[in-house]
C-alpha cells in the first residue's frame, strides 16, 4: 500500500468518530431516498403489471341499467380495444359473529367464458364453475379479516333474500388494489367484503337478466381517452350513466398513485435537506484536518509532490466518507423499505408487491454526495495549494482578532473572559459562525417536521371525529327514501338523536375544470354532521348556495361569490348554477354541501333522504345493532369509532412509521450536528485550552471558553431552526396531501419544546464528550506541537 | 544563646532518584535514568542539554505538568510525585508561573487581558498593567498577540507568567524562536523578575551562552545530571553574545 493511503487510513481512525457522525448523516439522507425512490417503483410497478396481466380497463362508467346489446355497440366505438359488461350491486351479510351489520358489493363474472377485462386472481381455493349459482369468490381483505377460507358458506342479504353461498376461492381484483367502501377515504375489511358470483345467478337475483349496470373499456393504442368519455356518456346517459371516467379518476387506483405522489414529496425535499447538511459536515471536517495538516503538507510538497496528488489525498477521505455512507444508506433504505412493503399489505392489495431497489437513485445520490464532498475539500486544498512549503512549513501566524462589534457597541464590554474570548472567536470566522448557525438551525427545524406530521394525525383523529363528525353511527339507504324513513331509524332502540342527509352524485363544471363529486344535503341547524371553517369553528349551512371542501375549490379554482354549474348524473339530471357561499376546511375526499331542503327542491323529487346520522346511547347499543340488522333498505352502516380505528390502523400507522423513522434520522442528524460543531471548535482551541490548563486553569474554567461559544450560537440558532421547521413542515405536508387525504399543518408548543430539548441534550451530550476529551488533553505534547 | 543568624538558602525543589520512561519494554525511553536534586528558593537556574536530555522532561516534572515513573519530588510540603490531577491543577495554579518557546498567547485576547485572565485566579496578584510595566510593555497594553512582535508576544508571556507573583518561574526555551537582540530584551525581563522579586527561576535552554547569567548551571545528558556548577560571577544578560 502506498505510504500515503497507509496515512489516510491511520488519519481516518484518529478521526473516527467525526467521521461515523459525518457517514451517518449522510446514510440517513441517502436511506431516506433510496426507500422512498424504491417504494415509488416497487409500487409503480406492481400497479402496471398486475394491470396489464390482469386486462384492467382505461375506462369504467356504472349507470342504472342498460340492455346488453349496447356493450356491443360501445365495443365499436372507434379506439375501443375491448369492453366488459357487467353487473355490480351492493348488498349487506349476515357474518356471524359480527354485530353490526356488514355490507359489500357483488360483481359478476360473465357464464361460461373467462372475463375479458378486469380479470380477478385467485389467491386461494379454485375459480368459480362454468355456471354454479352459489358458489362465490371472496375478496381477499375481507376474507382475511373475517377469517373466511375456501369451503366455508356466507349468507349474503341478494335483493332481500338471504341466500348462502359456498366460498370456492379467494381473490384479488384490479378494481380493489384499495378495498374500501365506495364513498369512503378508508378500507374497513372487517365491515365491508367484495363478492363475485356468476351473471345469471346474480342477474336473476336482481331482475337484471340481459343487462350490465358496470362497464370497463380497454383503449386501442393511439385512442383519445376523453373523445371516448365524452361517446360514453353521450350512449350511456339515457341509460341512468352516472359518467364516465379514466384511471386517473378511478378511486383505488387514484390511492396508489396518491401514495406514490406522497413519496415523490418526500423523496426529495427531506433527503435533500440531509446530504446539504451532510456535505457541509465533510467540508468542515476535513477543512479542520488540511489546517492542523498544514505543515505536512508543506513536507510533502517540499519533497516533490504534486498539488494534485495532495489534493487527491484528502478528496480520498471525503470518499471515504461517501462510500461509508452510500454503504449504510444502502442497507438502511432496504431495509426500511422492506418494512413499508410489508406494512403497504395493510391497505394496498396487490397479487405481487416486492420491494424493488432503485439502483438509478442509489448511483445518482452517491454522486451528488462525491460531488458536493468534492467541492468541500475542494476549496480548501486550494487554500494549502497556493501556499509556498517554506511557508507552510512556519508554524501559522497568531490569527488576527479585535474587540467584537457588541463590546465596541457597550453591551459587552464588561462581559467575563471567556465570554469576551467566545464572541471574539466568532466574529473572527463570521462565515464559520454562520454555517454553524445554520447547521444547528437546520438540525432545530428538521426535528419540527415529523411532529406535525404526528400533531396533524392526531387532530385529524381526535378534532375532526369529534368536533366534526359527532354522530355514532351514518345509516344508507339502499334507494333515498321518504321523510317516514327517518321516522323508521329514529324508533330503533337507543337512538337520541337523528338528522337526515341526502347525497347525489354531481358533475362540477367551471368553464373547462370539472368534478365529479357527491352533493350532500344537510339540515341547516345540523348539529351531528358539520362543517368548519378554516379555523375548525363550526358553522351552520347558508339556506342558499354550495359550500365546497378546500381541497375542491382549490382544484376548481373557486371561491366564495364564485358561481359553478352543477349537473346531477342520476334521476331527473337537472342542472342548474349554483353560487359558492363557503369554503369548509375537511381532511378526506373531496365533496360538496347544499342546504337540504335547497337541495330537494334542486332535485325536484320530493323531500327525500339517503340515509341519517345517529347518536345512540352507549348502554343499548347492541339492541341497536341487532335491530338495524333486521330493518330493510339499510344498505350501509358507517360506525364511526370502528372507521377512526380503521384510520388509526392503516393511514395513521403508515404516517406514523414514517413519521417515526423521520424523527429517529433527524435526531440522528441533530446529534451529528451538534457533535461535530463541538468537536471542530475543541479542535480549533486545543491549544489555547491546553495552555489555559498549564496557567492553572480547571478543566471546568477552560470547558466555559468551549461551552461558551457553542451556546452563544446554539441560542441564536433555535429560533431560526423553529421558523424554518415549520416552513418545511408547511411545503412538506402541502407537497404529500392529496384530493384524498390531507394533513392540516398543525405547530404546537410542545413539537417546537421538543425540538428545542433535543437540539439542547445533543449539544449538551457532544459540550460534555468534548469536554471529557478536555481533561484528557496530553498538556504537554500539545504545547510543544506548534499550531 | 545568640549567635549570628546566617540565612541558609531554603530548599525549595528536592528530587530524589527521580526517573521517567515513556513507553514500554524495548520501546522503553528512559527520559530521566535516576536525578538527584535541590533548588533553592530565589536563585536563578539554567539547565542545559542535548536535544533529548532530559530537561525537558524534568520542567515538565517541576511544573506539575507529568508525574515521575519512581523517585521522589517534592515542592516544600508538595509530594509532586504523588498528586492527583486536582492537586497538580492547584500546585500550577497557585505556585509556577510558565513561559513556553511558542508564547501560547491566546490570540483572541489583548496583551492586558492575556494577563488579566491569569491575576483573575491569583489572591494577591499585581496589577496587569505593573506586569507589563515590568517586562516594559506599558505601552502596548491593549494590543492583541498578532499585532505583537516575537519579542512582545515573549513578553506579554513573561508578564502573565509573574503576575499573580509566583514562588517559581519556569521558562522553556524563551529565547528559542527569537533573535539575539530580542532574545537579550527577554533575558533582561526574566532576570529583572528574578532579581527583584525572589522568584526561583529555572530557565532551560540548549544556548550554553545563556548559562553566564545563572547562579548555578545544571548539565544534563542522557536523563542524568552529567555536572553541576556554580558562577562565582554572573553576567547581566545586555553582556551576553551568541
Amino acid at each position: 500500500m502506498h505510504p500515503l493511503d497507509l496515512k489516510l487510513l491511520r488519519d481516518a481512525r484518529a478521526l473516527r468518530t467525526q467521521l461515523f457522525a459525518v457517514a451517518l448523516v449522510m446514510a440517513c439522507g441517502l436511506a431516506m431516498m433510496i426507500m422512498t425512490r424504491s417504494l415509488m417503483g416497487s409500487l409503480e410497478h406492481a400497479r402496471d403489471t398486475y394491470y396489464r396481466e390482469q386486462r384492467f380497463g382505461d375506462l369504467f362508467a356504472s349507470l342504472k341499467r342498460a340492455p346488453s346489446s349496447l356493450a356491443a355497440q360501445i365495443a365499436a366505438l372507434p379506439g375501443v380495444a375491448a369492453v366488459e359488461p357487467s353487473l355490480r350491486v351492493g348488498v349487506t351479510l349476515d357474518v356471524p359473529g359480527l354485530l353490526e351489520p356488514a355490507s359489500g358489493l357483488v360483481h359478476s363474472l360473465p357464464d361460461r367464458r373467462d372475463p375479458l377485462l378486469d380479470r380477478p386472481v385467485l389467491r386461494a381455493g379454485r375459480a368459480l364453475s362454468l355456471s354454479a349459482a352459489d358458489e362465490v369468490l371472496v375478496g381477499e381483505a375481507f376474507a382475511e379479516a373475517r377469517r373466511i377460507k375456501p369451503g366455508d358458506t356466507i349468507n349474503l342479504l341478494l335483493n332481500g333474500r338471504l341466500t348462502a353461498l359456498r366460498v370456492v376461492g379467494i381473490v384479488l381484483a384490479p378494481h380493489y388494489v384499495f378495498e374500501a367502501p365506495p364513498g369512503s377515504a378508508l378500507p374497513d375489511p372487517r365491515t365491508f367484503g367484495v363478492f363475485w358470483l356468476r351473471e345469471k345467478a346474480l342477474a336473476e337475483a336482481f331482475d337484471l337478466d340481459g343487462a350490465f349496470n358496470q362497464i370497463s373499456v380497454l383503449l386501442s393504442p393511439g385512442a383519445r381517452p376523453a373523445a371516448l368519455i365524452a361517446d360514453l356518456d353521450r350512449l350511456l346517459e339515457p341509460w341512468g350513466g352516472l359518467g364516465a371516467y379514466d384511471r386517473e379518476r378511478h378511486p383505488g387506483n387514484r390511492r396508489v398513485t396518491d401514495e406514490i405522489n406522497v413519496l415523490r414529496g418526500l423523496s426529495f425535499g427531506f433527503p435533500l435537506v440531509f446530504l446539504s447538511v451532510a456535505a457541509f459536515m465533510t467540508h468542515s471536517v476535513l477543512a479542520r484536518l488540511i489546517t492542523l495538516q498544514r505543515e505536512q503538507i508543506a513536507v510533502l510538497k517540499a519533497f516533490g509532490f504534486a498539488n494534485s496528488a495532495i489534493g487527491f489525498h484528502y478528496l480520498k477521505f471525503a470518499l471515504l466518507i461517501v462510500a461509508a455512507g452510500t454503504t449504510l444508506g444502502t442497507v438502511g433504505g432496504f431495509f426500511l423499505g422492506h418494512k413499508i412493503v410489508a406494512m403497504y399489505h395493510l391497505f394496498f392489495r396487490f397479487p405481487d408487491l416486492a420491494f424493488i431497489p432503485a439502483w438509478g437513485a442509489i448511483f445518482s445520490a452517491a454522486a451528488a454526495s462525491a460531488c458536493s464532498a468534492l467541492i468541500g475539500v475542494a476549496v480548501t486544498v486550494r487554500r494549502i495549494a497556493r501556499l509556498a512549503p517554506a511557508e507552510a512549513m512556519r508554524p501559522e501566524p497568531p490569527a488576527d482578532f479585535r474587540p467584537s462589534l457588541l463590546e465596541r457597541l457597550g453591551p459587552a464590554r464588561h462581559a467575563s473572559v471567556p465570554l469576551r474570548m467566545a464572541l471574539r472567536n466568532l466574529a473572527r470566522k463570521p462565515l464559520q459562525a454562520a454555517l454553524t448557525t445554520a447547521a444547528l438551525a437546520l438540525a432545530t427545524a428538521i426535528l419540527v417536521v415529523p411532529s406535525s406530521f404526528r400533531d396533524g394525525i392526531r387532530h385529524v383523529l381526535d378534532f375532526q371525529w369529534d368536533v366534526v363528525q359527532r354522530q355514532t353511527v351514518t345509516v344508507a339507504l339502499q334507494e333515498p327514501g321518504p321523510l317516514r324513513a327517518l321516522a323508521d331509524l329514529r324508533a330503533l332502540p337507543g337512538v337520541i338523536l337523528a338528522e337526515p342527509f341526502r347525497s347525489v352524485p354531481v358533475e362540477l363544471a367551471v368553464g373547462p375544470r370539472t368534478r365529479r363529486v357527491s352533493l350532500n344535503g344537510l339540515p341547516a341547524t345540523a348539529t351531528l354532521q358539520r362543517l368548519t371553517d378554516a379555523r375548525g369553528h363550526p358553522f351552520s349551512l347558508p339556506p342558499h348556495g354550495l359550500v365546497l371542501s378546500h381541497a375542491l375549490a382549490d382544484a376548481l379554482h373557486l371561491a366564495p361569490g364564485d358561481s359553478v354549474e352543477v349537473r346531477v348524473l342520476q334521476g331527473k339530471r337537472v342542472h342548474q348554477t349554483l353560487p359558492v357561499v363557503a369554503i369548509t376546511d375537511d381532511f378526506a375526499g373531496t365533496a360538496a354541501y347544499l342546504e337540504l331542503d335547497a337541495l330537494n327542491r334542486f332535485l325536484r323529487e320530493g323531500d327525500r333522504l339517503s340515509g341519517a346520522h345517529l347518536t345512540v346511547a352507549a348502554g343499548e347499543w347492541t339492541a341497536f345493532l341487532t335491530a338495524l340488522k333486521a330493518t330493510p333498505g339499510a344498505a350501509g352502516v358507517m360506525i364511526k369509532n370502528s372507521l377512526r380505528e380503521s384510520f388509526r390502523k392503516t393511514t395513521a400507522e403508515s404516517i406514523g412509521l414514517i413519521q417515526m423513522l423521520y424523527r429517529t434520522f433527524a435526531i440522528i442528524v441533530a446529534a451529528g450536528i451538534c457533535y461535530n460543531s463541538a468537536r471542530i471548535a475543541l479542535s480549533e482551541r486545543t491549544r489555547e485550552l491546553a495552555t489555559l490548563r498549564v496557567l492553572g486553569f480547571t478543566v471546568r474554567e477552560v470547558s466555559i471558553v468551549l461551552i461558551g461559544e457553542i451556546v452563544l450560537l446554539a441560542l441564536v440558532a433555535m429560533p431560526f431552526g423553529l421558523v424554518l421547521g415549520s416552513g418545511i413542515a408547511a411545503s412538506i405536508i402541502a407537497t404529500v396531501s392529496t384530493e384524498t387525504i390531507r394533513l392540516p399543518l398543525i405547530l404546537t408548543p410542545a413539537n417546537y419544546a421538543f425540538a428545542v430539548l433535543v437540539v439542547t441534550l445533543a449539544t449538551a451530550a457532544s459540550l460534555w464528550l468534548a469536554c471529557r476529551r478536555l481533561a484528557q488533553l496530553d498538556l504537554v505534547s500539545v504545547l510543544k506541537a506548534r499550531d | 544563646m545568640l549567635s549570628p543568624v546566617v540565612p541558609l538558602p531554603e530548599t525549595v525543589f528536592q528530587a530524589r532518584g527521580l526517573t521517567k520512561t515513556y513507553g514500554h519494554g524495548d520501546a522503553a525511553v528512559h527520559a530521566l535514568a535516576g536525578l538527584d536534586l535541590d533548588l533553592f528558593g530565589g536563585e536563578l537556574v539554567v539547565l542545559l542539554g542535548a536535544s533529548g536530555s532530559g530537561k525537558s522532561t524534568l520542567l515538565n516534572l517541576l511544573g506539575g505538568l507529568d508525574l515521575p515513573s519512581t523517585g521522589t519530588l517534592s515542592y516544600r510540603d508538595w509530594n509532586l510525585a504523588r498528586a492527583t490531577e486536582d492537586e497538580l491543577t492547584r500546585y500550577r495554579r497557585h505556585v509556577v508561573g510558565f513561559v513556553f518557546q511558542f508564547y501560547n498567547l491566546i490570540p483572541s485576547l489583548t496583551a492586558r487581558e492575556n494577563v488579566a485572565l491569569i491575576t483573575a485566579l491569583a489572591p494577591d496578584p499585581m496589577t496587569p498593567e505593573a506586569a507589563l510595566d515590568l517586562v516594559g510593555l506599558s505601552h502596548r497594553l491593549d494590543h492583541f498577540p498578532a499585532q505583537l512582535s516575537g519579542g512582545e508576544q515573549q513578553r506579554v508571556a513573561i508578564a502573565r507568567a509573574i503576575a499573580k507573583k509566583p514562588a517559581v518561574l519556569l521558562c522553556d526555551e524563551p529565547t528559542g524562536a527569537l533573535d539575539i537582540q530580542t532574545g537579550i530584551t527577554v533575558l533582561t525581563a526574566i532576570e529583572r523578575i528574578n532579581r527583584e522579586l525572589g522568584t526561583l527561576t529555572v530557565v532551560i535552554t540548549h544556548n550554553a551562552v545563556i548559562a553566564d547569567m545563572a547562579a548555578r548551571v545544571i548539565h544534563l545528558s542522557d536523563g542524568r545530571i552529567q555536572s553541576l556548577t556554580t558562577n562565582p560571577t554572573r553576567k547581566p544578560p545586555s553582556e551576553l553574545a551568541w
